[in-house]
């Protein structure tokens, strides 16, 4: 991708560039996310345990979820890293301010990460781990609150123990899924010029000045190539003193193709959310009541049975038959790449597919539960309040009908997306034309299947 | 700069402290403080997950109460008694449903499910402790059941599983089918003993016994032809008022069981240790009497699974349930 297509939005529209030189600009919506987060918890712990009618659930598996699936993550990638409410206390007792740039170091041990935790793995498994549990966590008011308190205080433990944001770039199991999906985002955080970078030398993005604080998520901006690093905070564009900082809109999904980028626990992100879309269509929009009662941990052995077969589908099952179709491409391309390689890039692919099953999945059960909203604004914990008169709205599933339309009409720009990834890739590693249509047909083979078990539950 | 912080300090601290503050200050302090009436709220669960929370209230004489039942978990169905006539009908899971009653008289009341909610559905039920506050160590207990007291002194074994206890009717096969309607057509062409003629006769004695009497007073009559008459007696003194709310109890509390109509095949019949009485098999009901059935609802069916309503409904609408039973064996007076 050329720069040549991409717009510089703060060249364009300089009051958007002075919005975001403000220091409030990032405080303000984290308090705003945080008031609402913080009543999710509380109405968690205290309220009704019935989860159709309780703010903790109904707001941040249903609407927060909504938001972030159908809107932020395809159109601002990591925007709601920058305005999450999680890290916000550990970011703020390091800072020991909200919104002024405090002076002297910040508060923690400033241990350094470990170098082998320097990757998504930690994100890769702790997804999994809320995911095998995710029914409970996902309709249990109270269990739900104890995970998002349990997050918060993981992030300020992280946050006092360790520099910076390393909880949200190493440890949040939502922050992995984001920056694996936000790299097909039109919208990007990059320098303008990568050489006025290079040519600066006391590097205040890193550092930090009077005016922000160094990189929270510990970049270098100046190396920045994909928005899965960034967490759109702009301290340096605040801390730039060559304004070489900008917003980027950009043609969808420019990271996927950053060459010689791909990595093992990444393509792992894409099959462990790939699979999860699956599985969890499967489980919770399937006419399978009994495989339901399993994940719903009514009874221990069979949860444990499910469990287990969760863990495999995402973690063997689904990569082994990728890998099969990587070793396929392989004995078709040309051979100057070798089969991990292949395995690792053409999983890219995965990416546009996989956030299209989960917009797909979450327009399911959005459009079917959206309804309760209205009465749970109203009512947020369940005690027969009527702040806004909306209390006794009823359940209304939306356009029940329309839904599994919406899911193909969803699900199969993804799949012609992630089909052009693969003959992209297929080009890099192939000598010819020819070559890289052949090459690509195995993991097109792999999006076809994975396509149909789809439509099969969509359509019935 | 510093204003800005400070106003997001302050932000922050209404988002901390004063937001739980706000909110569970108002719930459990100001709520009930500016509420007319004191206001008690109840959780309402399926017995598995803990029943009515709290399972017992007390409240004074002449005190106006807020009851405020919360569904947590399925849709429960909340009714107060004996003879308060409050049902706040179902309650959806999270939905809440609140009544305001004033006790006027001392003693014990019962808040229960009417809903089938779960296996253990029959435990769900809160007790209400009415006391005087003049005498608040005394809670009036129920006065003995004459019609309970009577079957003891008789020497009956109210507790009898009934199906060791009822005797097969001879001339009635398994399958027989009744009807009063027809019978009441032939009474005028029978000699009625004076026994049947009685109400409380026919209270306390089976159908079985009054066809006994009927045959000896009319030999050479059809013995199906008979029957059918006994069941137009057994049902004579059904009236359309006590019927209709008694179906509306029986639907309420005995369908998940017995069945919608009385056939013993309810939802949750497979979760009796006894399987529930047929009411509408009229060869079984022809075995049985109106104070036994009385005495069963009210005190339950021990080891059956029955649970006792002598807690919940008066006994007045235990004799009508009582009454409805027969139709649901013989069909109504005048119904096809």
């Amino acid at each position: 991708m050329s720069a040549q297509r991409r717009t510089d939005l703060l060249a364009r529209y300089p009051a958007l560039k002075r919005l975001l030189l403000s220091r409030a600009v990032q405080p303000v919506p984290m308090l705003a996310t945080l008031a609402f987060f913080a009543l999710a918890v509380l109405a968690g712990l205290f309220g009704t345990p019935a989860g159709s009618r309780n703010f903790g659930i109904i707001f941040v598996w249903i609407v927060w979820w909504a938001l972030l699936i159908l809107l932020l993550v395809p159109l601002t990638g990591r925007l709601w890293c920058a305005i999450c409410p999680i890290p916000a206390p550990g970011e703020w007792l390091q800072r020991r301010g909200i919104i002024r740039r405090t002076g002297g170091k910040l508060r923690t041990l400033g241990w350094r990460w470990p170098r082998r935790l320097k990757n998504m793995w930690l994100q890769n498994f702790g997804f999994l781990g809320i995911a095998i549990f995710s029914t409970v966590i996902l309709t249990r008011p109270r269990v739900s609150a104890w995970v998002l308190l349990g997050l918060v205080l993981l992030g300020v433990a992280l946050s006092l123990l360790y520099e910076k944001r390393v909880f949200c770039k190493y440890v949040c199991p939502v922050g992995g899924f984001i920056g694996l999906y936000s790299m097909l985002a039109p919208l990007e955080l990059r320098v303008r010029d990568p050489q006025v970078c290079a040519s600066h030398t006391s590097k205040d993005c890193v550092t930090g000045n009077e005016h922000g604080y160094g990189c929270p998520w510990l970049i270098y901006p100046g190396g920045l190539r994909r928005n899965i690093d960034c967490g759109l905070c702009t301290e340096c564009l605040k801390t730039c003193p060559r304004d070489n900082i900008t917003l980027n809109l950009r043609p969808a999904g420019s990271d996927l193709l950053a060459a010689q980028e791909g990595r093992l626990d990444e393509a792992y992100k894409g099959f462990i959310m790939l699979g999860c879309a699956l599985l969890y269509s499967v489980v919770l929009l399937g006419p399978w009541g009994w495989l339901k009662d399993w994940a719903n941990l009514e009874r221990l052995p069979y949860w444990a049975l499910y469990a287990l077969g969760f863990l495999a589908f995402n973690l063997a099952i689904l990569p082994g038959l990728f890998w099969l179709a990587a070793a396929i491409a392989h004995r078709l391309s040309s051979g100057k790449s070798s089969l991990r390689r292949l395995f690792v890039d053409y999983s890219y692919a995965l990416v546009p597919f996989g956030l299209a099953a989960w917009i797909a999945f979450s327009l399911g059960f959005v459009l079917i539960n959206g309804s309760y909203a209205l009465a749970v604004l109203s009512d947020p914990f369940g005690w027969g309040w009527d702040l806004f008169g909306t209390a006794g709205v009823p359940w209304t599933p939306l356009w029940p009908d329309l839904i599994p339309f919406l899911q193909v009409g969803v699900l199969m720009p993804g799949l012609l997306f992630a089909v052009w990834i693969a003959y992209q890739v297929a080009r890099r590693h192939s000598d010819t034309l020819p070559q890289a249509g052949r090459a690509m047909l195995p993991v097109t083979g792999f999006l076809l299947a994975v396509t149909l078990v789809f439509l099969r539950l969509y359509l019935g | 700069m510093q204003r800005h912080e400070r106003l997001a300090l302050i932000a922050l601290g209404l988002i901390l402290i004063g937001l739980p503050l706000a909110t569970l200050g108002y719930q459990y302090v100001l709520r009930p403080a500016l509420a007319p009436t004191r206001v008690i709220d109840i959780r309402a669960a399926a017995p598995e997950n803990g029943g009515f929370q709290p399972a017992s209230v007390q409240v004074a004489t002449g005190e106006t109460v807020t009851l405020r039942f919360y569904a947590s978990d399925v849709t429960h169905g909340v009714a107060i008694g004996p003879g308060l006539g409050i049902d706040l009908g179902q309650i959806e899971p999270g939905h809440v449903a609140e009544v305001t009653v004033t006790f006027s008289e001392a003693g014990t009341y019962t808040y229960y499910c009417n809903t089938w909610c779960s296996d253990g559905h029959w435990r769900m039920r809160g007790v209400i402790e009415v006391r005087d506050p003049d005498n608040p160590a005394v809670l009036p207990t129920v006065p003995p059941d004459p019609i309970i007291e009577a079957l003891l002194t008789e020497g009956v074994d109210v507790d009898a599983i009934p199906g060791d206890e009822v005797a097969p009717v001879p001339g009635l096969g398994p399958d027989v089918r009744l009807s009063a309607e027809r019978g009441e057509s032939l009474l005028s062409e029978l000699t009625i003993p004076s026994e049947l003629q009685e109400a409380a006769w026919r209270f306390t004695h089976t159908p079985s016994e009054g066809l006994t009497l009927l045959a000896e007073a009319n030999p050479g009559w059809a013995i199906a032809d008979m029957a059918d008459a006994v069941a137009a007696l057994w049902v004579a003194d059904t009236s359309a008022r006590t019927l209709a709310d008694a179906i509306s109890l029986y639907e309420k509390n005995c369908a998940a069981c017995h069945g919608q109509t009385g056939n013993g095949d309810g939802p949750a019949a497979d979760t009796t240790a006894e399987a529930p009485i047929a009411f509408a098999d009229a060869a079984h009901m022809f075995g049985r009497r109106g104070d036994v059935l009385y005495a069963k609802t009210r005190r339950g069916g021990m080891g059956t699974g029955m649970p006792n309503f002598g807690t919940v409904f008066t006994r007045e609408e235990t004799l009508a349930l009582v009454d409805y039973l027969w139709t649901l064996a013989f069909g109504a007076a005048g119904s096809p």
